[in-house]
């Protein structure tokens, strides 16, 4: 076990590190993913139309490619990328991205459509008769989609949500491929020069099943608290 | 009773004699519900039976022990001379002889009706295909179905479906036909359909012992009717006497309640 | 920024080499997954306690890991146990590819116990019942009855994770193998355009996943052709679905998120 020593004999503060840089790619990643996913759920609502067709068209491609193949496109070319989208406003900049900015980027390209389409979902459920009762209020439309229908939505879309997290957490795993010093690339490195890749793949192992499930008892208990008051008999 | 007549067969013939189903003392518990207390039965060769009682009395238990679906706690069960003890041998020997059709069909939603048919002769029976197919088409014939044959149970309407249930069980040439409630799950147009289906097995000799509460159908088939309430055997009595002048108290309520 | 048609030409060779590898280990690990996720699968449901427990931790183990990491454990530890290494298995070890297809085999077989099971768990009785009832034996009625109609109930679900461990094959790259994803990067290393040899893995990426997605549902209109039009479909919902675009969250109904009934 010394091996898992903190400082300089054990690997210890190297998987800390990676495990960190892990957390924080699903966590932004999945932020960014969740932002997008709301707005590309509210503007491709009504099944026709160009946006919607253009909608289809982004998720296909997103679900259809590998998220590696997103990553290192971003990753090469997100310089280029980002040159060319600031060009027409004027600015003649190459700025370098990060690896870890890359798949921030191209985990969350991977992953909204999926976010959005859940939500889209959850807000065609969200009953009829409470938007015509706040119409009828005559609530403000910015009120009726703040106050009403995306709080609901997302209640409703709420465990779909965490799904999507648990997978996206699993996927961050690829990007030691693309030169990131995350978990998997510090056990590599560990296991590599002890020779113990049991014990160190085994603790990576370890952290995705246990981190996947503190998040969900975590989600799944505010999941409750957003229940409170909607259906007081169920648990 | 049924067995009244036996006492006329020679000590010989009374050795040979086996009834089709005979059941003592027949015990089966759910947890610590008791849910039958005890029940003796016998069913003769040739016999119609028809079992009633109220909701939860141990009807479909009581048929569903009688093919091992379930296993019984206490108290025996023959099957043409086959016993069927509690921990299950002769199960599949008394399967073969005992056609059972199940309130709800429960045909094999991914066969045609002709494979529904066709499946266990060939597979239990071991008949080639053509043999097996050949036979369906007899006992769909019988039902009068014989031209939905290629379709699948979920065309078919109710009443269909359970005709076809009933010409499943028959193609594999039972002695002795289990109807658990086959019509409490039709529309009413089509409860006479599979009552003359079952009238006309019944025509034919089969050995039948129906769960039902259709009172027509007793009265015309029944040789007996028997009471279940509560996991016992209450009252048995030919059809006149059940419906016209019963004796306990608790089956008098029961009719009482069903004639309302 | 721009897509240089004669480079895609150039390297379509090296790329649909690369997509050969991914078709072909996508290939096995479909069959792996069958013959491992059916038989864990009985080891799952086991009446057994301890059969059944150790089914369970093969499915949290190997359905919670990335299956990067799995692909290290199998490629860079199994050789290390004397089992492996003292014995002919070695020669297996020492082939990146069949590490790649035993390690995404394991991850993706554990998905596939969880989606049998369900599927045969939502088996309705009465069908099993009445095939007993008939006289077969339990082996037959399990085979003929229960496991039909529990493969009709799972396609869908099915459909949706073999989708996506095919975009997860990518993760070979760790262990040296070449498939369409390193085939690509291998062109960018040497011509320094991401675009191009990137753009052009992606849209034969695109379609293979949309090619096997059009097979899954023509088998699916196939096997469940006894539900003709206007009858209505008793299937439970999970397998009714059919909207492509939501694919993964149909699967994610069955990761670790809910814990499995
Ligand atoms: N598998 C089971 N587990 C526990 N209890 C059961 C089971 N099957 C039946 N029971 C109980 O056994 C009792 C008898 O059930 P049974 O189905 O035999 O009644 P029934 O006379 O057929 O009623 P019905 O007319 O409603 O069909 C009921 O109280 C029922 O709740
Ligand atoms: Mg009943």
């Amino acid at each position: 076990m010394g091996l898992l020593a903190y400082g300089a004999d054990g690997y210890g503060d190297e998987l800390l590190a990676g495990a960190w840089v892990t957390v924080q790619l699903a966590v932004f990643a999945y932020a960014l993913a969740a932002v997008l996913g709301t707005l590309m759920a509210i503007l491709t609502l009504k099944p026709r139309g160009v946006r919607w067709a253009v909608g289809r068209v982004y998720a296909s491609v997103a679900t259809g490619v590998p998220s590696l193949l997103v990553i290192f496109l971003l990753y090469y070319g997100g310089t280029e990328i980002v040159h060319a989208l600031l060009v027409p406003f004027g600015v003649d900049e190459r700025p370098s991205i990060s690896p870890f900015w890359a798949a921030v980027a191209a985990l969350a390209f991977v992953y909204t459509p999926y976010l959005a389409d859940l939500l889209r979902g959850a807000i065609h459920n969200v009953p009829k008769g409470q938007l015509e009762a706040a119409e009828a209020l005559s609530v403000p439309r910015r009120q009726i989609w703040l106050g009403v229908l995306l709080p609901q939505a997302l209640r409703i879309a709420y465990p779909g949500f965490v799904n999507i997290w648990v997978v996206l957490l699993k996927d961050t795993a690829l990007v030691s491929l693309a030169g990131l010093t995350d978990l998997i690339a510090a056990a590599k490195v560990a296991s590599g020069s002890t020779r113990e890749p049991f014990l160190f793949y085994g603790v990576v192992v370890v952290f995705f099943v246990l981190f996947a499930a503190a998040t969900i008892r975590l989600a799944n208990r505010h999941a409750r608290r957003l229940d409170r008051g909607v259906r007081p008999s169920e648990a | 009773m049924g067995l009244a007549f036996q006492t006329d067969l020679g000590l010989d013939a009374r050795l040979r004699h086996r009834a089709a189903i005979e059941i003592r003392g027949l015990r089966k518990r759910y947890g610590a519900q008791e849910v039958l207390r005890g029940v003796t039965l016998t069913v003769e060769r040739g016999e119609k039976i028809v079992l009633c009682g109220p909701s939860g009395s141990g009807k479909s238990t009581l048929i569903r022990c009688i093919n091992g679906l379930e296993r019984h706690d206490g108290g025996t069960i023959a099957v043409n001379g086959v016993d069927l003890d509690a921990d299950g041998r002769g199960v599949q020997d008394v399967r073969r002889e005992v056609g059972m059709v199940f309130q709800h069909f429960n045909l094999f939603p991914h066969m045609t009706i002709l494979e529904n048919c066709t499946f266990a002769p060939r597979h239990a029976l071991g008949l080639s295909p053509a043999k097996a197919a050949e036979r369906a088409m007899h006992h769909l014939a019988r039902v009068r179905i014989a031209d939905q044959a290629g379709k699948y149970p979920a065309q078919l309407s109710g009443g269909q479906q359970q005709r076809v249930a009933i010409a499943r069980a028959l193609c594999m040439d039972p002695k002795i036909m289990l109807f658990d409630e086959p019509t409490s799950a039709l529309d009413p147009e089509m409860v006479s359909e599979v009552l003359q289906v079952m009238e006309e097995l019944a025509a034919q000799g089969m050995t039948m012992l129906c769960v039902t509460h259709e009172m027509g159908f007793a009265r015309h088939v029944a040789d007996r009717c028997v009471f279940l309430d509560h996991g016992e055997i209450v009252e048995q009595a030919d059809a006149e006497r059940f419906f016209a002048a019963p004796e306990s108290e608790r089956l008098r309520a029961f009719l009482n309640q069903m004639l309302r | 920024m721009s897509f240089d048609f004669a480079l895609a030409w150039d390297s379509m060779p090296a790329l649909l080499n690369g997509a050969w590898m991914t078709v072909l280990i996508t290939a096995s690990v479909m069959a792996v997954g069958a013959v491992l996720g059916f038989g864990m699968c009985l080891v799952r449901m086991s009446r057994n306690r301890v059969l059944a427990a150790v089914g369970a931790a093969y499915v949290a183990v190997f359905r919670g890991a990335p299956s990067i990491v799995l692909l290290y454990l199998v490629y860079a530890g199994l050789p290390q146990l004397s089992i492996v290494r003292d014995t002919p298995l070695w020669v297996l070890f020492a082939s990146p590819l069949f590490c790649a297809i035993l390690g995404l085999g394991l991850n993706h077989s554990a998905y596939v116990v969880e989606i049998l099971r369900g599927a045969l768990s939502a088996v309705p009785p009465g069908p099993v019942e009445a095939a007993l009832a008939l006289g077969l034996s339990p082996r037959l009625v399990f085979l003929k009855v229960r496991l039909p109609i529990a493969v009709r109930y799972g396609l869908k679900a099915y459909q949706n994770e073999v989708l996506i461990f095919l975009k997860s094959t990518v993760a070979v790259g760790a262990v040296t193998i070449a498939d369409l994803t390193g085939a690509a990067n291998e062109i960018f290393s040497m011509t320094y355009d991401p675009f191009t040899p990137l753009v052009t893995a992606g849209a034969m990426y695109w379609a293979m996943t949309n090619s096997l997605r059009l097979a899954f549902e023509a088998l699916d209109r196939r096997l469940n052709r006894h539900l003709a039009a206007g009858v209505p479909d008793s299937r439970p919902a999970t397998a009714r679905r059919a909207d492509p675009g939501s694919a993964l969250f149909r699967r994610l109904r069955r990761s670790p998120a809910k814990p499995a009934e």
